[in-house]
């Protein structure tokens, strides 16, 4: 990680006491095992260029990490891109540069122009390089990108992912550093640091004078600010790209709650439920309010989904006549007797994220152990993708397979033939003339007493 | 008269002092009769703790006499306190304890018979029953005289409590006069729970009625008919039976009588057992309800009867009552006066064995039951996974498909009634033979085996892991998995691994060598891990070169219906990564399977084996991490040489000295960076298609007739040969043995070059698949990988002397520690699955690998 400034022109040899850093020594100060090392590789009258680079402790930087036990940790672009690391490395180095305070005979020099060329690199960034120039040009500067090597001896990568950035143009030592200070952690795809409100205020210092009016100026916040709650505290007018696919993704997901729901409220036993696979709870949340039910069972193998649905149960229960769902720790390929004899049992878009041919021993368990007085499956219809243009691929990079109408329904009666289970099938969402409905529903009623 | 003192007995002496018990043990001593340690006396722990066997508190002032007599009272509390103590310690250990104290109390006695009971052995009661003024007399002339007083007290009360010994619940009460004493011979019963393994026992698993098979199988095991009509063995082995040779079967009658002859002319042995406790107090006359096939004894009685006359019926009736009735409820098999194993019905405590009690036979007839379930049916407890002692137990009652091996147990009832097997077991050559039954003879719908089978590939049930469990694999002490790392284990098989039942094995984990190397450039370096193996009393070693690809386990069937039998569905078998994962696509899995099932035929043909089942390493690295490389190693590495052939450049025109330094220092730098560039490149080349990848494998785990973790190393490495060349996708390991000094420089000049040349360098193994050392287990491997390629691992400039100064600090410990419990586990879960055990069984094993997995432990080591 690395930073060379070159400044041309008359009284170039300034630069040094904008810096505060004498020409004839180098610089070096340990930071807790790095080296922040300085030097000038020129120094005259109409030139001066000097690098400030960091040597970092690898075993240092890699420790106290949250992913301590991830083998890639280890190996890792931190020691050498540009980064939020490198920026408060370098910080105190370049304090006096940064705030414009040389001593007081050199200050009239600290808004004086000069033709600068800046390398800074390498960058790890998943900006392409045309957003790189979308960053540099409307702040005056020709940008050029150089690419690393990789040559590869078997086909691995057309590209390299290391980038070094040149950047040439006219300006003040302070305001190509304060530049610099921003824009590099929003190139960098990592940010060390914990964000808070002191983000803010160090973009509003540093980013006076150019940061209004740069186009890509909310991107530049965002990415600074990645944390959504920080982003949030500023006072923007928030876009979303995102959102505009959104509600048509979502309609379908309440459908496909709402018509659970409905199934549930109009069957005769409905005490019992059981969410298997239930996932961050969005359908266990909801089931919460249906009158009539006493226990809910939310059954999920998965913690980081749990979580997310214990919080959502939390923010429920802050309202009227809800029943907390009871969280379970379970698993359709193991047998669990806290599933025995429930009334309702729910697949909610689950089956298709399971291996076909592991789903008919779950079918077993569920209608010879657990015995539910009614099954809800609901699963993709994949005659509907069609609609969608969704070509040979699945809704859902997850899912094993999809299933068409004739399909579901042969695989509902196969899998049901040795149980005394009665079955119904439905639609849900927008239905197509040919194709029928996106989602598909089938309700099996149990018809034997259990024993 | 004649005493007899039966297997660990307590025996209560009974009489008033002076009655003459000391001396009468004094002389049994003397004669050799009994061992000084049998006798344990009131009056020698009096000494032992308070240096006095009396305190004459007689004859004294009131003050001195109180004081005296509170003396006497707490030596004798604290003497009978430790006596006990003894007398019970004697008994767990089932020796012979005679207690000479004066026992007079009922309280007193009621102490030892409750002793007796909770420690299953009998207890006798032997009465000196001495005239009043013989007492008195002989006190007079003792050197402690008690008084004629105390004499007098305590012949009155031994006279009135005298009557009531005989209903106290002694096995035997013995009384002798004055004039009995000289006249007595001692007699010491032998432990009819012993039996001498001598020539060998064939030990039969649970007959039924099945005597066509019995006779099949007494053939097979080399039984031949004698000139009395005995069948017997020309070594001299015998047959012992686990008992239930009768019910539920065709012949019951015919085989009971087989085993009566047999034990009454000495040519077998048979044990008690449910069934045969049932039919033998039906035969006693009691009232019970035959029922279970025990209705059929009855009436295969009643056609005997018919046919031979009601006298003949009722003579057998009464010889096999009496062989049922006594049958002794266990056998402690000895080889020169030790016990090695234990032979019982349906089970047995560690405590239990070679004592006898009615709880001790209820419980080899019964097992350990645990209420009964819905249908009525007794519930099992586990009760061998208690057992710790050194016998191997042998036992039947609970149908297996195949004899089931837990921990030191055998199980060797394979329900031949049921349409099974016939089972003997060759002991001491723990060998099985068995015979396939011609039917399914019980004509019940409750059949064991049947539901057995169906329940082998039910879900495991999630509460039998979910809040942690422990798990006991052979060769390891009990393996606890705490819920913490059971739950994301249980995530990862729900989401992400093969379907449970064809998760066997999870290869265990493999630690570097102990220690780091000791020389200057390398944190690792085989002599620290030859060391290791040395230290422990390994001698010679095998070094196998270290493939650089992805670790998968391949399960290869002969054909789809052999993947029926293991899988419950046809298969042609799976290829996993160390993390239970499918290692291809589907589609990619099945051509290599369908290939490599075909290539090996002649393979299955030649081992007579369904499937085999491979530890292996599959290159190039690139088939499977091509993402990570890329995103990863790659990225760093352009990452790393941009930045310092960048800085290397301004270096170049700076002029101060001391950027000299750095320059140097980059240089360095740059070459590391271009080390580690290089050497993930050796791992990789390009895949046009799957007949170029490489499959090594190093271990051949299983076939479906057995595992092969007794095997060497370099049998392992010729069946990779073998199979190398039945198959293109398969390629052979180079490897060294190292058995002295030159071997091992040539190893290690083996390992620098590879090393050099950029391999990941090697695996050092014990000569045998499993070492132990007094009886732990050694590393199964340690790797040692080589200096270049550690920098993939550790990261480009970990030569650094400041860096790997402190890299070799790491402690391995912990590493060390789970490799042996992943190994244990291992080998366990694949032993349970040959074995045909359920997937519940085979799954505990599996989920605690993944969840040893879990542990939070330096991925580097």
């Amino acid at each position: 990680m690395q930073l060379t400034l070159n400044a041309k022109g008359q009284n170039a040899s300034v630069m040094s006491y904008l810096l505060a850093k004498n020409p004839n020594n180098i610089y070096e100060r340990k930071q807790k095992g790095h080296y922040v090392r300085l030097f000038y590789s020129r120094f005259s009258e109409e030139e001066t260029e000097v690098t400030i680079f960091v040597t970092p402790d690898p075993i240092e930087l890699t420790k106290n990490s949250s992913s301590t036990y991830d083998i890639t940790h280890y190996i890792n672009d931190r020691e050498f891109a540009v980064s939020s690391i490198f920026c408060s490395f370098i910080r105190t180095a370049l304090g006096t540069a940064l705030n414009g305070q040389p001593a007081d005979e050199y200050k009239k020099w600290v808004d004086e122009p000069f033709d600068f060329q800046v390398d800074f690199g390498p960058i790890a960034s998943s900006l392409s390089d045309k957003t790189l120039y979308k960053l540099f040009t409307p702040i005056g500067f020709d940008v050029l990108i150089v690419e690393g090597e990789a040559n590869y001896q078997f086909e691995l990568k057309k590209r390299s992912t290391a980038r070094f950035v040149t950047l040439t143009g006219k300006t003040t030592l302070q305001r190509v550093l304060r530049q610099l200070f921003v824009l590099i952690p929003v190139i960098d795809d990592y940010k060390h640091y914990y964000i808070d409100e002191k983000e803010i205020e160090k973009l509003e210092r540093y980013g006076e004078g150019w940061l209004d009016d740069h186009p890509l100026k909310e991107m530049i916040l965002k990415q600074s600010l990645r944390f959504e709650e920080v982003y949030m505290l500023i006072d923007q007018p928030v876009k979303d790209k995102h959102k505009a696919e959104e509600p048509v993704k979502k309609r379908l997901n309440d459908m496909r709650y709402e018509k659970i729901i409905e199934t549930i409220e109009n069957l005769l036993k409905k005490e019992t439920i059981v969410d298997l696979g239930s996932g961050e709870g969005k359908l266990s949340v909801r089931l919460g309010f249906i009158e009539g039910v006493k226990q809910i069972l939310a059954a999920e193998p998965s913690q980081i989904a749990t979580k997310k649905a214990l919080e959502r149960f939390e923010k429920a229960a802050k309202k009227e006549s809800f029943l907390m769902p009871e969280r379970i720790w379970s698993s359709l390929f193991y047998y669990d007797e806290r599933l025995v004899g429930k009334d309702v049992m729910i697949l909610c878009e689950v089956i298709e994220h399971i291996d076909y041919e592991r789903l008919p021993k779950i079918m077993d368990t569920i209608f010879s152990e657990y015995k539910p007085e009614s099954l809800i499956i609901t699963t993709p219809n994949a005659e509907y993708n069609q609609v969608y243009e969704l070509g040979d691929s699945y809704r859902h990079t997850d899912h094993r397979f999809e299933l068409d109408r004739k399909q579901f329904q042969e695989w509902c009666a196969e899998r049901s033939q040795d149980y005394p289970y009665s079955f119904t099938f439905e639609g849900i969402g927008e239905k197509h003339e040919t194709l029928g409905a996106p989602t598909q529903l089938c309700l099996f009623t149990r018809k034997e007493e259990r024993v | 008269m004649n005493i007899s003192f039966p297997v660990g007995c307590i025996a209560l002496l009974i009489g008033p002092s002076g009655s003459g018990k000391t001396t009468l043990l004094s002389n049994w001593i003397e004669k050799g009769s009994i061992k000084s340690s049998e006798k344990v006396s009131s009056d020698d722990f009096r000494v032992l703790v308070g240096d006095t066997e009396y305190i004459d508190y007689n004859n004294r002032p009131k003050a001195e006499s109180d004081g005296l007599f509170n003396e006497y009272q707490k030596i004798s509390q604290a003497a009978f306190k430790l006596l006990d103590q003894t007398v019970e310690a004697r008994a767990r250990l089932n020796k012979v304890t005679i207690v000479d104290a004066t026992n007079l109390y009922s309280d007193d006695r009621r102490r030892y018979i409750e002793m007796a009971s909770r420690q299953h052995v009998p207890i006798i009661a032997i009465v000196l029953d001495i005239k009043e003024d013989t007492l008195i007399s002989r006190d007079s002339v003792r050197k402690d005289p008690r008084g004629k007083k105390r004499i007098k007290q305590q012949y009155s009360t031994f006279n009135r409590e005298k009557r009531f010994l005989k209903n106290e619940g002694y096995t035997r009460v013995y009384y002798m006069k004055e004039e009995d004493q000289q006249n007595i011979s001692i007699t010491r019963e032998q432990n009819k729970l012993t039996l001498n393994v001598a020539a060998g026992l064939d030990i039969i698993g649970d007959i039924h009625g099945c005597y066509d098979e019995m006779m099949q199988l007494l053939e097979k095991l080399d039984y031949k008919q004698n000139e009395e009509g005995y069948y017997v063995h020309e070594e001299g082995r015998k047959l012992l039976s686990i008992g239930d040779v009768m019910s539920r079967g065709p012949k019951s009658l015919v085989t009971m009588e087989f085993w009566l002859r047999h034990i009454q002319a000495g040519y077998a042995y048979m044990i008690d057992s449910n069934h045969g406790w049932k039919i033998a107090r039906w035969l006693d006359g009691r009232k019970v309800t035959l029922s279970h096939g025990d209705e059929k004894v009855e009436e295969e009685f009643n056609a005997y009867a018919e046919e031979k006359g009601t006298e003949a019926a009722e003579k057998l009736k009464a010889e096999l009552k009496n062989l049922l009735l006594y049958a002794p409820s266990h056998y402690a098999l000895q080889q020169n006066g030790v016990n090695v194993a234990v032979c019982t019905h349906a089970g047995i405590k560690d405590h239990y064995i070679g004592k006898s009690s009615k709880r001790i036979s209820d419980f080899c007839r019964y097992g350990d039951t645990d209420g009964v379930d819905e249908k009525g049916k007794p519930i099992r407890k586990d009760w061998f996974i208690h057992h710790h002692s050194s016998e191997l137990i042998i036992w039947g009652h609970d149908p297996k498909p195949k004899p089931l091996i837990v921990g030191n147990t055998i199980n060797i009832d394979q329900g031949a009634v049921f349409g099974g097997e016939l089972t003997a077991l060759r002991f001491p050559e723990r060998q099985f033979l068995s015979i396939e039954a011609q039917h399914d003879y019980s004509g019940t719908d409750q059949n064991p085996l049947i539901e057995w089978k169906k329940k082998r590939f039910a879900p495991p049930n999630i509460s039998k892991y979910i809040n942690g469990y422990t798990v006991s694999p052979e060769h390891i002490k009990e393996i606890m998995v705490g819920s913490e790392y059971v739950k994301p284990a249980i995530d990862d098989v729900s989401h992400f691994t093969i379907p449970i039942e064809q998760l066997v094995y999870i290869p265990p984990t493999m630690t570097p060598p102990p220690a780091a190397s000791s020389l200057e450039n390398y944190l690792e370096h085989p002599r620290e891990a030859i060391q290791y193996y040395r230290k422990h009393g390994v001698q010679r070693m095998i070094a196998e070169k270290k493939h650089m690809g992805s670790r998968a386990i391949l399960h290869i069937f002969k054909n789809a219906d052999a993947g029926k039998l293991a899988f419950g569905y046809p298969s042609l078998g799976v290829i996993y990564s160390r993390a239970g994962r499918r290692f291809f696509n589907k589609e990619a899995e099945n051509m290599i399977l369908t290939q490599l099932s075909e290539e090996l035929q002649p393979y299955f043909e030649k081992y007579e084996t369904d499937y085999v089942l491979l530890d292996a390493e599959i290159m190039p690295w690139n088939l499977k991490a091509k993402e990570l490389i890329s995103k990863q190693y790659a990225h760093v590495a352009e990452h790393a040489i941009l930045d310092r052939k960048m800085l290397l450049s301004q270096l170049k025109k700076a002029e101060h000295p001391e950027t000299k330094i750095w320059l140097e220092q980059y240089e360095q730098k740059l070459e590391n960076a271009q080390t580690f560039q290089n050497v993930f490149q050796k791992y990789c080349w390009d895949l046009h298609d799957l007949a170029e990848i490489s499959i090594a494998p190093f271990h051949v785990l299983a076939h479906s007739s057995g595992e092969f973790f007794d095997q060497s190393h370099e049998w392992h490495m010729q069946q990779n040969q073998e199979l190398a060349q039945l198959s293109n996708l398969f390629t052979v390991t180079e490897y060294k043995i190292i058995d002295d000094e030159q071997s091992e420089v040539e190893a290690i000049s083996w390992w620098e070059s590879m090393t050099e040349d950029g391999h990941e360098g090697i695996v050092l193994k014990p000569e045998y698949f499993m070492v132990k050392e007094k009886g732990k287990l050694l590393q199964p491997a340690i790797k040692v990988r080589g200096q270049k390629y550690l920098h993939i691992i550790y990261g480009i400039d970990y030569l650094e002397p400041a860096n790997l100064k402190r890299l070799k600090e790491r402690n391995t410990n912990k590493k060390q520690r789970n490799a042996l419990k992943e190994f244990a586990l291992s080998m366990e879960s694949v032993k349970r699955f040959i074995a045909g055990e359920s997937i519940e069984r085979v799954h505990e094993c599996v989920l605690a690998s993944l969840a040893l997995e879990a542990e939070q432990i330096d991925p580097r080591l």
